[in-house]
This record gives C-alpha cells, sequence and structure tokens, in this order.
C-alpha cells in the first residue's frame, strides 16, 4: 500500500455519521439533487463562517471556480498571479489570460513583492493570490494590503483560502464591505471530504453577478456528506490539532537529519534537498512526495502530513537516502 | 544496440584542488608541480559501474582518455583515435570528429567548460552528449549532475533532446579574479528532468520552448518601437527575435537592430559605444545565459558597464522562456562593476510570452 504525501489530503477519514450521510445519497442517483439540499448546504457554510447566505456559491471542488473566474474575468482585464501557486490554476490562467503577469517568491523568505503588485493596479486587473500559499505554507497577505487592493474597484481580487482551518486567518469580514473581493474554500482538507469534492466562493457582489449562472446542483452524497460535516464539525478541530502536532514533529525530524525545512501554516511542509532524484527515490520506498520540479524550482519537495505512522516510514526512509547519499558519485 | 563514444579529458578538474581556476594553456602544468591528482578517472569510473544497460558498444579514446577506465569492466568496445602521453584540446576535437564518423549516436565526456568547448566545437549538435562534470569552472548547462545522473540518462536514453549552453571564460583573466565568461555554442543534451546541473526545462504550461521563443518573439516585434536601436544579446531566445524580423543574427554575437533592420553584427565594447552614440533611443534586449540566471557579466561580456552607463536601466528588456524562467530562483548580475550592479539588482519583469510576464529579483 503506497503512502500518499503528495496531494495534501487529511489523512484521517471523517466519521461515520458523515460516511452514513454520504451512502444516503447514493438511494436515488438516477435523479439530480434537490435545490432544497443545496439550500441547507449554503445556510450551512453561511453559519459556519458568519456570512450571508447570498454570497456563497457552491462548486465541485474549488479548482473549477478558480478557472470559471479566470475564464470570465480574463476577457477585459489583466491577470496577476504568483508563482509558486495552486499549479493547476496558473497553468490554466497563462493558457486563458490575455495578459498575466506572475510574481516569483523568492526563497527563503518568499515574501511578496506589495509595493509592485500595488504599482500594476492601473488597469482592470484580477488578483489571485493563494493564503496560506501552496506549496509554500507563508502566508502571505495582511488586512492592510487586501484593502489597498480592494480599494481600487477597478482590480478583482480572489483569495483562494483552501488551508484556512489549519491557518486560521481569513478575510471573509471584508466581503460585505469590498463587493470586489471574494474567497475561495474547500471541504477537501480539514474535512477530510477530497474524494467528494467539495468547493465553495464567499463572494462580493462583482463575483456573485457574473458566476450568477454557475451550475448550482452538487452530487447527492457530496451534499449529503457536507451538510452532515457541518451539523457536527467538532472532528475536523480535533485532527487539525494532531497534524499540526505531527508537522512540528516532522518540521523537527526533518531538521535533525539536516533538510533545509521551509516552516508553514498548512498541511504539509516545505523542503529543499540536494539528493538527486529524492521523489522517485522514496517511490520505490512506496511513499509518493511531491516534486516541484516539474512547475518550479529544482530540488523542491512538498510533503503533506500523513498518519504518525506514515510519517515514521517517511522519515525513516528520507533518513536512509541520505545517509547512503554519497555526493562524490551522485 | 547503442554506439557510443567515450573521451575522458584526464587532467580536467585537477586545478581545483590546488587552487587554480581551470587546467587550460599552462596552467595543467603548474597543478602537476603543486602535486594535483587526476580527477575524471573517478569520475568516469563511477558512471561506467552504474550503467545497468547491456546493449552498449563503446568507441573509446585510447589509454588515459578512455581506454585505461574500460579495461576492467564488461563492455563491448573498441579503441579510436591516437594520443601522446599529453593530452590536448586538439586530441578531444580530433577523437570526437573520428567518433562521429564512426556514426556514434552518443558522445560521453568527461571534463569542464573547456572540453564542453572543445567538444562543441567538433560536433556541435549533430549528435547528442552526456556530459560527466569533473572540471573546476562549470558555467556550461550540458552537465548532468553528477557521475550518478550521468548513468541514470545512459540507463534511460531516449530520443527526446534539449539543446544546452556551452560557456567558457576566459581562465588567465579568472585566475587574477576577473570573470568574463562567453558564450560559445550549443550541445544537443537528453531531455531529462533532474540530472542536469541548472538544468534548463521545457515550460509545463504545454508550449514547447520553441514554440514559447517563437511567441518572445512575435511579443517583441509587435512591440518595437520606431526609429530605437535595439541591441540583441546572445542565446537562441534572443536569436528568435531576429528569426522573426528574418535577419541573421550572430547566436554567440550581440547584434543591433533598427527599424527592423540589421545595423550592426557581431559587435564589441567599442562597437556598441559607437552605435548608442549614434542613436538617440537605445534598448538592449537579453535573455538568461547558463543555468544560474546571468544576465549580465556572463555570456555577454560585450555588454560591459561602460554599455549598461549609456543605455540606463530602465531601457533594458530580458526576455526568457517559462519554462527556463521558472527554474530560476532569481536573476544574477556580475559586471564587474559593484554601482552598476547595484543599480540592476532589484525586482524586474521578464518576457516569458505573449502578453506573459514574470516578476523576478536580480541579484
Amino acid at each position: 500500500m503506497m503512502i500518499n504525501l503528495n496531494m495534501n489530503e487529511n489523512p484521517y477519514p471523517p466519521p461515520e455519521n458523515i460516511l452514513k450521510a454520504a451512502k444516503r445519497g447514493f438511494n436515488n442517483i438516477n435523479r439530480y439533487s434537490k435545490l432544497e439540499s443545496s439550500n441547507s448546504l449554503k445556510e450551512l457554510i453561511a453559519s459556519y463562517n458568519n456570512i450571508p447566505k447570498e454570497r456563497i456559491i457552491l462548486s465541485p471542488g474549488s479548482e473549477f471556480l478558480l478557472r470559471e473566474t479566470i475564464n470570465i474575468f480574463s476577457k477585459d482585464r489583466k491577470i496577476i498571479m504568483i508563482n509558486p501557486t495552486f499549479f493547476p490554476a496558473l497553468r490554466h490562467a497563462v493558457k486563458s489570460a490575455k495578459k498575466i503577469i506572475k510574481y516569483k517568491l523568492p526563497p527563503p523568505e518568499f515574501k511578496l513583492n506589495q509595493k509592485m503588485i500595488l504599482g500594476e493596479l492601473y488597469e482592470p486587473t484580477l488578483i489571485i493570490i493563494d493564503n496560506p500559499n501552496n506549496p509554500t505554507g507563508k502566508m502571505l497577505l495582511d488586512k492592510s494590503f487586501v484593502e489597498k487592493i480592494v480599494q481600487n474597484r477597478n482590480v478583482l481580487l480572489l483569495v483562494d483560502e483552501a488551508y484556512y482551518e489549519f491557518a486560521k486567518y481569513t478575510f471573509i469580514d471584508l466581503v460585505e464591505k469590498y463587493p470586489n473581493l471574494a474567497i475561495a474554500r474547500t471541504m477537501d482538507k480539514a474535512f477530510s471530504l477530497a474524494g467528494l469534492r467539495l468547493g465553495y466562493f464567499i463572494a462580493g457582489e462583482y463575483f456573485t453577478r457574473e458566476l450568477s449562472d454557475f451550475p448550482k446542483l452538487l452530487p447527492t452524497p457530496t451534499t449529503f456528506a457536507a451538510i452532515e460535516a457541518l451539523k457536527n464539525h467538532e472532528y475536523v478541530s480535533r485532527n487539525i490539532k494532531k497534524i499540526i502536532e505531527e508537522r512540528k514533529r516532522v518540521e523537527d525530524e526533518l531538521k535533525k537529519l539536516g533538510i533545509e525545512v521551509f516552516p508553514g501554516e498548512a498541511n504539509f511542509i516545505l523542503i529543499r534537498c540536494k539528493t538527486p532524484n529524492l521523489a522517485e527515490k522514496l517511490i520505490g520506498k512506496g511513499i509518493m512526495i511531491k516534486d516541484l520540479s516539474d512547475d518550479w524550482l529544482n530540488g523542491f519537495y512538498r510533503i503533506s502530513i500523513g498518519l504518525p505512522k506514515e510519517n515514521d516510514t517517511f522519515l525513516l526512509e528520507i533518513g536512509n537516502i541520505k545517509t547512503n547519499y554519497d555526493p562524490s558519485i551522485y | 544496440m547503442l554506439k557510443i563514444g567515450l573521451i575522458v579529458n584526464p587532467i580536467s578538474g585537477m586545478g581545483g584542488s590546488v587552487g587554480l581556476k581551470g587546467t587550460d594553456g599552462d596552467a595543467y602544468k603548474k597543478a602537476v608541480e603543486l602535486g594535483a591528482k587526476p580527477v575524471a578517472p573517478q569520475r568516469i569510473e563511477s558512471t561506467l559501474s552504474l550503467i545497468k544497460r547491456n546493449d552498449i558498444y563503446l568507441l573509446v579514446a585510447p589509454g588515459s582518455m578512455g581506454e585505461n577506465y574500460i579495461k576492467k569492466l564488461n563492455f563491448r568496445y573498441e579503441v579510436v583515435g591516437k594520443i601522446d602521453e599529453n593530452t590536448s584540446a586538439e586530441d578531444v576535437k580530433r577523437i570526437a570528429r573520428k567518433m562521429m564518423e564512426r556514426a556514434i549516436e552518443l558522445l560521453v565526456f568527461v571534463g569542464g567548460d573547456g572540453t564542453a568547448r572543445d567538444i562543441c566545437n567538433a560536433i556541435g549538435t549533430s549528435i547528442p552528449v552526456v556530459a560527466i562534470p569533473s572540471g573546476v569552472k562549470m558555467f556550461s548547462s550540458v552537465f548532468a549532475l553528477s557521475p550518478y545522473a550521468a548513468a541514470e540518462m545512459i540507463n534511460s536514453y531516449t530520443d527526446e533532446f534539449m539543446e544546452g549552453e556551452v560557456l567558457d571564460i576566459d581562465e588567465d583573466a579568472f585566475r587574477d579574479n576577473k570573470l568574463s565568461a562567453r558564450l560559445y555554442g550549443y550541445l544537443k543534451v537528453p531531455k531529462t528532468k533532474l540530472l542536469l546541473q541548472r538544468g534548463k526545462e521545457p515550460s509545463a504550461t504545454g508550449k514547447s520552448e520553441t514554440e514559447n521563443k517563437e511567441e518572445i518573439a512575435k511579443y517583441i516585434v509587435e512591440n518595437m518601437e520606431k526609429d530605437t536601436l535595439y541591441i540583441l544579446g546572445p542565446g537562441t531566445t534572443v536569436k528568435g527575435i531576429t528569426d522573426k524580423l528574418n535577419v541573421e543574427k550572430t547566436l554567440l554575437g550581440v547584434d543591433s537592430v533598427y527599424n527592423k533592420e540589421l545595423v550592426g553584427e557581431d559587435l564589441n565594447e567599442k562597437g556598441l559605444i559607437g552605435s548608442i552614440k549614434k542613436y538617440k533611443k537605445v534598448k538592449i534586449v537579453v535573455t538568461p545565459i547558463g543555468g544560474n540566471g546571468f544576465i549580465f557579466g556572463r555570456g555577454s561580456k560585450q555588454i560591459t558597464p561602460n554599455v549598461l552607463k549609456l543605455v540606463g536601466e530602465g531601457n533594458i528588456i530580458i526576455v526568457s522562456t517559462a519554462g527556463k524562467t521558472s527554474k530560476l530562483e532569481c536573476l544574477r548580475v556580475d559586471t564587474g562593476d559593484t554601482e552598476i550592479d547595484r543599480m540592476l539588482r532589484k525586482s524586474v519583469k521578464v518576457i516569458t510570452g505573449y502578453n506573459e510576464e514574470t516578476v523576478i529579483e536580480i541579484k
């Protein structure tokens, strides 16, 4: 059985009551899900985030909404994104955008050049930034910077908060005030529902207006499971606590092995390791990690936090690989 | 059966341990006097011991240039050419050409930038190479990360290739702590993900490097201002611009274009300063050379601090493919003039596609 530490999934499955709810969703799969269920789900999301229900747009995974946002708004405005970021969205933006500017986050701090971004907002612009950032795990935005951006009504800002529950820092409270701000969220990560794909936007009016015809109905198992999860979400904070404790432990152990670790705020760790083909070598040991050289810099890897036992196996194998690494040959 | 040529530059890398910067010219004698030991044999022996495939037929250079390391191993091989006791750059070039005549499909060599330059001189991009690093300087982006990586490249050899830059520096100047490197040409290397030093990668957006260069060129040409002199630095990305304009460019040199016509060819500092004074509006177009992201100071030594001072930092256009740019932590400058370097060190926009820019720091 492979140990999957490459997709930033939650290693803890959701509780039994949520699985049962998902299974109930299979009873009528010859029918579309009901609008009432969709509305109930929106109400629960609204209450969970303390915002009006009208601000919510549901999506089968937040990636689809990200793509749709890029499709709609890139026609007559330039896009600003950062690199690294959630790479599927960046690739889509490069393909679709009329004009795109990518800001590289330089290691080791991975800080955003706020001044330069503010200087770019002289024409209609869509900015997409993930906070915390994937794969660095760093918080890139603060309230004052976000407000400086959205005070310019020619600019739309979409903040991807896929890892909000781990970092516990959000800009949701600004959405009512700024119609040009939207927040992307997902229940794939903290809520352990990756296999059901549930994403949503908490969006200001400029976004909701354009996205009003986005499909409203999700698969029934997804809707039922998400409703149950939001009704009883204590398991989420319990699991997050365990994951954050493990993240700290894995970070410390990796540092002891002499590996460069970049601490972050999500459910993964960014490392830099000079051992060539580290990801391939770990696959040989039954462990998958994310090799970031395909889209970004050589030698950088992202490791999702797994179960303690899985993390132990990973630490043991990466330790062995490092010990056997002979720089004069390799 | 894969027919591979093998050439080892036995003295490459000897300068490093005794504090010399390379073994070109008379430096080799000095390295030996200082007690330097050969490095290359260990590198090639490591690589050969890690080769797993058994469908290889080797054409090897004689003695210390190849044959000596293959004897103990189980490869089918024959020796090509003759050498004297003291090997030279001429031996490398002559034997490489001979091997090419014998229809090798791949050339494996051990050496540094000087050796890469000799190989480039002899075979160009006619056949692919696997370059095993043993040199001191290593500015070129053709080298495998390590002997292990070189063996992996041979083991997983396919028909997918890309071009790597061959850079070399003036060793005499380098030993006096003056760095002046230039782009000498390109070698064809296997397209492998993590196995090349400071490797160049295809773009992750589904576009090939060639398509990406074409769209950069299209963007630049469409936005060229009238009555402005464009000084075009070396490299294939910049060459894309002159290809688009249908004018000839010296790939490794610095040329200039005015109102889409070629007006200066292979210019040196003097030539550049002359043309800057002649034309009122001037812009420089450069691309990072080598995998470390140098835009000035390596690979384009003609564009000196004096040239940069005259043109001004606001008139520099940097172009680079998206794939190459995403692999760079930063851009670098090392013009030899600290004031100019300081002026250039900031975040800049690089044109990475048609209407696509990447903001990156210059260090």
